[in-house]
């Protein structure tokens, strides 16, 4: 039962991680501004009502106690209410998340075949032409912002070619693909350089390992050292690396979705900033927080397994 | 030591260049940046305005260059705090080890799940939109990658013997931090930096595109992005040029972070 | 019939000659050993026969292998004879081998690309070759993982790797040098019978002559890039030509010159004493908590310790004995957790509050020249700052008492302004024994100083502590997993093993009449030089 010990000791590893991010998003929320009941029921509030919310969310407590209730309400799945569209959190969170975890993926899966495909070679060329032009490349796609990108992309292929739609997410899977095809390509060329560098920089220091020269020194010749060794050991750190890239992505969607009208988390976010909308803010960092944590989770399992130095 | 790579010496000449155009920017533009015109809305690129005009017939060229001096007060200010804060912490935790260090990465743990960009536009969400706020956010939350750095380099040298040497002659800790290992950790801390200020630039215009940075009016360019971002398929420069700017701006610090990176590999 | 036949190769790394016109020739199930120091271009001469060197490196000169010219090989042809009719084994198994990869299929990935043998063909053929090279209970270890063996094993291992197609010949380089004395005697003797068994040819480098004089017929011996001296080892050892050859001779531990037997003045008191001193790192985790385990790993365990005025006491073990780690808690760099330390009869707490005073009394000098002392700081700089922080001199005489440190240890002036880097080894020991100096200590302690440095360098090293031990009085500790660095050096030894003090005695006692089975294993691992095994 070894993968079992091992997921049962990283879920207990996570659990003051977990409290640690409910934490940080209760004292984002007590230290808004304004009454939060106020902002919740609006001005024309009874105070009969006040009351009621006041005690529900343990306003008239401690801070302490609040942030008890606050983890309590969390575990019961209420997130609180949104002030805008006077519906509970989580149905906002319901109805988004699917958008942002559909553009994600899509992301990642047109970012890998290029990542892949530019480290390798990238790294078996170092120092040649194609590796300079590619540094050069990443060197570009770090300074890009990603939501002038975005823009430009919308003017290019969405009005001036017409080849794709310029805002929202559609209504079937295909439709969904051909939507967020611009936006997954904007946030995928702000992350395959710094995908690609990592993998780079990964594959030339294993290029560099000592079992490299004893795979030549047995006749196996450099292509079959590569895959056999030195492409599987370069693939350890760029899996751990992935929860990090996935806290990105999340970040990246943030603006995406602002610029293509995409109704995902990121969009809903920035909306509920603009109009002070606060257990929106509240929930929806929380959920991104918590969307990282289990992607961590699992690439932490992934490397364990891959890497059989890692016990529980 | 070696010669310094080309690509450094670009990367430092790009950012000098800018440099030199924040400052001399009351020279450099041909107009006011925030002056209204009427009579010339959404004029092309041209003899008179040479980036072309805005929605209220400011000046493009004009803005694009005042603009250098917020993107450069972002970038350079906003990596400070992060930097002194998360430099003595992961020195310290490094250092010391034990629960001194357990601590500083139990809240390392978590933070890092929160995705850099969501958490800093939360706490401005709470704090009210400004730069100053966008720098408190910076310093909540960007330390986190310079304390990962420099306990790592920490860590090593505290076991290093020249530390240990150091040690048994009977120096103070602070002593040994300051002299011994603050300047052998410097290096990968200063090439983070460098990618770190490309980073700040990009966010604090994004905080000024979806309109919590700066107030409208200022010439920064992501609000001239936001701005033109209505006008996009009918006057594309608007947003086109400050976007340029900043593309190159970026790549002046990108190259140094690089070029400093291979160069210090080179070295050792 | 000769097999290999190496005429005038030179290699080059830009500007930089790595090796220079070397020729040999090697016959069918002889051996040859390439001794040299460090950058000698002992490493690289072997690496250019299986055109093993990075893509910077030049290569001019002529390898004929059993009628091929290496150098002109295609590389298909190449892989054709690397690993079937040339096998390579290399120093640090540990690195050699990949992580990611079992024992098994690390070792059977010659016969699979050569011999095209899969399934249980190629696992029975492992088990066997496991089984040949004496790793026991083959068929677990094939499916272990590489850090799951211990370095012999993983040499060993790699050698099954390397023999599994029944090459003509091994190159080895340096296959022993990571290793503990006992498993490098055990891998020698395992290359000597495979040798026997097989009629393999082999190329054997090391720095240490002991080891090669074990394994090989013959001889070369490299210094910066060039062979200086050939012939059979045997007229090498006794009858040097070259100047070089000799001063190589004359810097192993077998001839260096003996140190006097002598009586410390009666009532020479303790300045250093160590009762029950125990570490134990890493905490106690929580299932060791409920299990009634105490956790972590004991690393010391009950060390008793004295050390008189004036005394050299020698501790020797090999990895792993918790030498270091005793060093270490005398000077409070490991909290001890349980002992107590006495300082001429005065309890001391190494790290705790009184420490500078303590300190000041005991130093100690470590192991990696170039590693132990600060990056940024000049030599001057270095030595000035115990000075200058403890105030010991006013701030006006530091740079004559530098001057003087400089002096004492034989470091030219002008090296001054230098920084470590610019420095050879030997010149970066030196300046860490002169900054231990500067803080006028009645105890030096030595851990491991020699063992980063090549012989000639360590003879120099080991002459200049004498010369200050017997003019400062110094009494010191010579920490050293080198029996023969020990014998030379030290009126008294102790020897330890996991965490333990096996023996301790008079030198000469502990080397002539050891009472441990354990300690008996050590000395008779020893690589002498031939006719010196019983030395003087």
């Amino acid at each position: 039962m070894p993968l079992l010990r091992l997921i049962l000791a990283r879920l207990v590893q996570a659990l003051p991680v977990l409290l640690g991010v409910s934490l940080v998003t209760f004292v984002l929320m007590a230290a808004s501004p304004g009454d939060p009941v106020r902002l919740l029921v609006g001005d024309r509030a009874t105070p009969e009502i006040i009351a009621v919310i006041r005690e529900r969310y343990g306003l008239d407590e401690p801070i302490l106690t609040r942030y008890l209730v606050y983890l309590k309400n969390l575990l019961q799945g209420d997130m609180g209410a949104s002030l805008r569209y006077r519906v509970p959190v989580t149905e906002l969170i319901a109805s988004h998340y699917p958008v942002t975890l559909f553009l994600v993926l899509y992301t990642i899966v047109l970012s890998l075949p290029p990542v892949v495909a530019l480290a390798v070679v990238s790294a078996r060329n170092q120092g040649g032409l194609a590796d300079q032009a590619i540094r050069l490349l990443g060197v570009l796609g770090l300074a890009v912002p990603v939501f002038w990108l975005a823009l430009l992309l919308s003017r290019f292929f969405g009005v001036t070619l017409k080849w794709f739609p310029v805002s929202g997410f559609g209504d079937t899977p295909l439709e969904h693909l051909h939507h967020l095809f611009l936006p997954a390509l904007s946030t995928a060329i702000w992350v395959v350089p710094i995908l690609v560098r990592n993998l780079r920089a990964a594959l030339l220091d294993e290029m560099g390992r000592d079992y490299v020269t004893t795979g030549l020194s047995k006749g196996l010749g450099r292509r079959a050292v590569f895959r056999a060794h030195v492409f599987p050991n370069s693939l350890l750190p760029t899996v751990n690396l992935f929860g990090i890239i996935v806290a990105y992505l999340l970040g990246g969607s943030v603006i995406v979705e602002s610029v293509y009208a995409v109704p995902g988390m990121g969009k809903l976010m920035v909306e509920s900033i603009l109009a002070r909308d606060y257990y929106v803010v509240q929930g929806a960092t929380l959920v991104f927080a918590l969307t990282t944590i289990l992607v961590m989770l699992a690439t932490d399992l992934i490397a364990a397994r891959l890497d059989p130095r890692v016990s529980a | 030591m070696r010669r310094a790579p080309a690509l450094l010496v670009a990367g430092i000449a790009i950012v000098a260049a800018w440099g030199l155009v924040a400052l001399a920017a009351p020279f450099l533009a041909t107009h006011d940046p925030i002056a209204i015109n009427f009579e010339a809305l959404l004029q092309p690129p041209g003899d008179a305005n040479y980036f072309g005009t805005d929605n209220t017939g400011r000046d493009v060229f004009s803005r694009v260059v005042y603009g250098t001096r917020y993107a450069l007060y972002i970038g350079l200010l906003g990596v400070l705090a992060p930097m002194a804060i998360g430099m003595t912490i992961g020195l310290v935790a490094g250092y010391f080890g034990g629960w001194v260090d357990a601590l500083a990465m139990r809240l390392v743990d978590v933070a890092v799940p929160f995705p850099f960009f969501v958490l800093v536009l939360a706490i401005v969400a709470v704090l009210g939109p400004g730069i100053e706020n966008y720098f408190i956010a910076l310093a909540l939350v960007g330390w986190i990658g310079y304390a990962r750095l420099a306990r790592a380099e920490a860590l090593v040298l505290r076991q290093s013997e020249f530390v240990l040497a150091a040690r048994t002659m009977g120096f103070s800790h602070p002593y040994i931090l300051a002299r011994h290992v603050l300047p052998n950790a410097l290096s990968p801390v200063v090439v983070y930096m460098m990618t770190d200020i490309t980073l700040v630039i990009l966010f604090g215009a994004a905080l000024g595109f979806l309109g919590m940075g700066a107030p409208p009016p200022t010439p920064e360019w992501g609000i001239m992005i936001a701005e033109g971002s209505f006008y996009i398929s009918t006057a594309w420069w608007i947003a086109f040029f400050p976007g340029l700017a900043m593309v190159m701006i970026g790549v002046g610090f990108a190259l140094i972070g690089d070029g400093l990176a291979r160069w210090l590999r080179l070295r050792a | 019939m000769t097999l290999l036949s190496v005429r005038d190769l030179t290699v080059t790394f830009g500007p930089v000659i790595a090796a220079s016109g070397v020729s040999f020739d090697l016959a069918q199930g002889e051996a040859l050993g390439i001794v040299g120091e460090s950058g000698s271009g002992k490493s690289v001469t072997c690496r250019a026969l299986l055109r093993l060197l990075p893509a910077s490196a030049r290569v001019t000169g002529s390898v004929a292998f059993d009628g091929q010219e290496v150098t002109a090989l295609r590389e298909d042809a190449l892989d054709a004879l690397r690993g079937r009719r040339i096998g390579m084994i290399f120093q640090s198994p540990a690195s050699h081998l990949d992580p990611l990869m079992r024992i098994g299929d690390q070792v059977g990935q010659t016969l699979r690309r050569h011999r095209g043998l899969s399934g249980k063909a190629l696992a029975e053929e492992v088990v066997r070759l496991l089984d040949q090279v004496r790793i026991p209970d083959p068929r677990r270890w094939a499916d272990a993982w590489p850090h799951e063996l211990s370095g012999g094993m993983k040499q060993r291992a790699m050698i099954a790797g390397a023999l599994a197609c029944e090459p003509d010949v091994l190159i080895a380089d340096e296959p022993t040098t990571a290793l503990d004395a006992t498993v490098q005697k055990g891998v020698l003797d395992l290359l000597n019978s495979l040798r026997a068994d097989r009629g393999l040819a082999m190329i054997f480098v090391s720095h240490d002559l002991g080891a090669v004089a074990r394994v090989c017929d013959r001889l070369l011996v490299m210094r910066n890039g060039e062979v200086v001296e050939e012939g059979t080892v045997n007229r090498i050892v006794t009858a040097p030509v070259h100047d070089y050859t000799r001063r190589l001779l004359a810097s192993h531990p077998d001839r260096l010159p003996p140190r006097p037997p002598r009586a410390l003045p009666a009532g020479a008191p303790e300045v250093l004493a160590a009762t029950g001193l125990s570490v134990r790192f890493g905490r106690r985790s929580l299932s060791d908590w409920l299990s009634g385990r105490t956790g972590g790993f004991v690393a010391l365990d009950g060390a008793d310790l004295t050390l008189r005025k004036g005394e050299v006491l020698g501790i020797v073990g090999e990895s792993g004995s918790g030498k270091s780690t005793l060093a270490r808690a005398l000077v409070g760099l490991n909290r001890a957790q349980a002992g107590t330390i006495r300082h001429l009869g005065q309890p001391v707490q190494p790290a705790g509050r009184n420490r500078v005073t303590y300190l000041r009394q005991v130093q100690m000098i470590y192991q990696h020249p170039y590693e132990a002392l600060s990056p940024r700081l000049t030599v001057e700089q270095s030595i000035a700052e115990p000075l200058r922080r403890h105030r010991l001199v006013s701030s006006g005489r530091i740079g004559a008492r530098v001057t003087e440190l400089m002096a004492e240890v034989d470091l030219s002036p002008d090296l001054g302004t230098r920084l470590p880097w610019e420095l050879s080894g030997g010149q970066c020991q030196r300046v860490a024994i002169a900054r231990a100096l500067a803080l006028e200590p009645a105890v030096l302690i030595a851990d491991e100083v020699t063992s980063a440095l090549d012989v000639t360098l360590q003879a120099q090293v080991l002459d200049l502590l004498s010369r200050l031990q017997a003019e400062r009085g110094l009494s010191m500790i010579f920490i050293s997993h080198d029996l023969g660095v020990i014998r030379r050096l030290c009126d008294r030894v102790m020897v330890m093993r996991a965490g333990q003090i096996v023996e301790t005695g008079q030198v000469a006692q502990v080397f002539d009449t050891p009472r441990q089975g354990y300690t008996r294993e050590l000395i008779a691992a020893i690589p002498h030089l031939p006719g010196a095994e019983a030395p003087a």
